[in-house]
């Protein structure tokens, strides 16, 4: 009887402390008289075999000590789905942060390449500890809502008396909704046109773009930088593609369902012209006329403008970012969700 | 185990945890032991593993449907337990539940297939 000495004491191990000996006495008088009865319909004591098959039977010590917890869960089905849905948005949203971080603010506040790759293989271990720390919350909600009912909220939502008239209205099926006319395609188009236009007119007439300010910027001591000028064959490089672009799609007749893929690519090329004025050294996008002579004068004035635009341009850099992995994050979704529809 | 296997066995096991614990209930309207109760249930043809009846009982009892006490017998310690007056009146509001559920099923499927033949 030595081996089920043995099984009660690993049993005993996993076992809540409050009602280890009681449980554990329990379990012993029942094996006993199984097994009595077992050796009394043998004739005689059982193999060292037959014990182990017995004990075998019965379980692993900690399977069996676990049925006697009283909770066999770290998160039960009650709050499970609200667990699930955080779960998801702070995964998705510590994703995107991470993401932002790697691409844009860490290229800017650290030099070289590595720096950016250091911040992209730091995203799973974010993620893991974002995951960590709300299923401890979870779980801690769960365990107090199970011991101490009375003391905890109720979750709302998800509690009987929820309001069905508090549901969100219906979305609108984006994709699957109403075409895009071939009026709407070409007014797109001609408005495409004329914003290009209109972009190519401004080295000659900058006031179309600054109105009076043109006329003090001609005046006044500082100029814009000549980066300014690629920044400018690149917006004018992206408003080609997507003209013709959308052209292509007239000529194919394809302008009712535009490609998901070529609108994020369009989206995407869009952040080149900014992220090229982002990556600039020393943030000069504004310089003085004559440095020499206005630089104790303006100097400060300069340095503000600068750091100015350069904060701008990362909080638009960023805007764009989030919308973009956003609208991504939505088209693998719908894709997904049309798959198991036709499945 | 198959896909398929996997999901009949987690099917049955669902469908045979709220019949076990009516069947527990129903039994200990006399007073057993663990051992001999799973004995009494197998001879009916209800096969229960000790690691599920013994566990089910404690929480049958910490849920005030069973009572227990500890008596000597065969010159052992044996925990005997039976059912509680709050037991009694769950159990007989579990009867008529499991009574309607069987009655619907019944039907269902004698009119299903009347229907298919």
């Amino acid at each position: 009887m030595e081996l089920l000495e043995r099984y009660l004491q690993a049993v005993r191990k996993y076992l809540p402390m409050r009602r280890q000996d009681d449980i554990v006495a329990e379990l012993r008088a029942n094996m006993e008289s199984q097994i009595e009865d077992r050796e009394s319909e043998l004739g005689r004591a059982l193999t060292q075999g037959e014990l182990d098959d017995f004990l075998r039977k019965m379980g692993h010590p900690m399977m069996v000590a676990s049925r006697y917890q009283p909770q066999q869960y770290l998160i039960g089905p009650t709050i499970f789905p609200m667990y699930f849905y955080v779960l998801r948005l702070a995964m998705l949203w510590a994703f995107i942060i991470c993401m932002i971080v790697a691409a844009v603010v860490t290229p800017l506040t650290q030099p070289g390449g590595q720096a950016v790759i250091d911040a992209l293989f730091r995203t799973p271990g974010v993620l893991v500890q974002v995951a960590a720390w709300i299923t401890l919350v979870f779980a801690a909600f769960d365990f107090a809502r199970t011991r101490y009912p009375q003391a905890c909220p109720e979750i709302p939502g998800i509690t009987q008396n929820w309001n069905p008239s508090s549901l969100p209205p219906l979305e609108k099926a984006e994709h699957s909704g109403k075409p895009r006319s071939l009026t709407q395609t070409v007014i797109e188009i001609v408005m495409g046109v004329l914003f290009l236009g209109w972009l190519l007119l401004i080295p000659h007439h900058p006031f179309l773009l600054m109105g009076p300010g043109a006329a003090y910027l001609q005046a006044g001591p500082f100029l814009l930088a000549p980066v300014w000028w690629t920044f400018y064959w690149l917006l004018i490089a992206v408003n080609i593609m997507q003209i013709s672009w959308k052209c292509i799609e007239l000529a194919r007749g394809t302008w009712e369902r535009p490609s998901r893929l070529l609108q994020m690519i369009s989206k995407a090329v869009g952040l080149i012209p900014i992220i090229f004025l982002l990556t600039m050294q020393d943030h000069q996008y504004v310089l003085l006329k004559n440095p020499l002579a206005d630089q104790m004068r303006y100097g400060q004035t300069l340095h503000q403008v600068n750091e100015g635009l350069h904060f701008a341009f990362i909080v638009v850099c960023a805007i764009v970012v989030v919308q973009l992995a956003f609208d991504i994050g939505k088209w693998i979704l719908e894709d997904y969700r049309g798959r198991i529809a036709k499945a | 185990m198959t896909a398929a296997e996997n999901t009949f066995e987690n099917l049955r096991l669902e469908l045979r945890r709220g019949c076990l614990t009516l069947a527990v209930l129903a039994q200990l309207k006399e007073e057993h032991y663990g051992y001999t109760l799973r004995k009494d249930l197998a001879e009916r043809g209800l096969e229960i593993d000790e690691s599920t009846l013994y566990p089910l009982l404690r929480r049958l009892e910490t849920q005030r449907l069973l009572v227990s006490e500890w008596r000597e017998q065969d010159k052992r310690n044996k925990r005997f337990y039976r059912l509680s007056p709050e037991g009694e009146q769950i159990l007989a509001r579990l009867l008529d539940e499991w009574n309607t559920i069987n009655t619907s099923v019944s039907r269902i499927l004698r009119e299903t297939d009347a229907e298919t033949k």
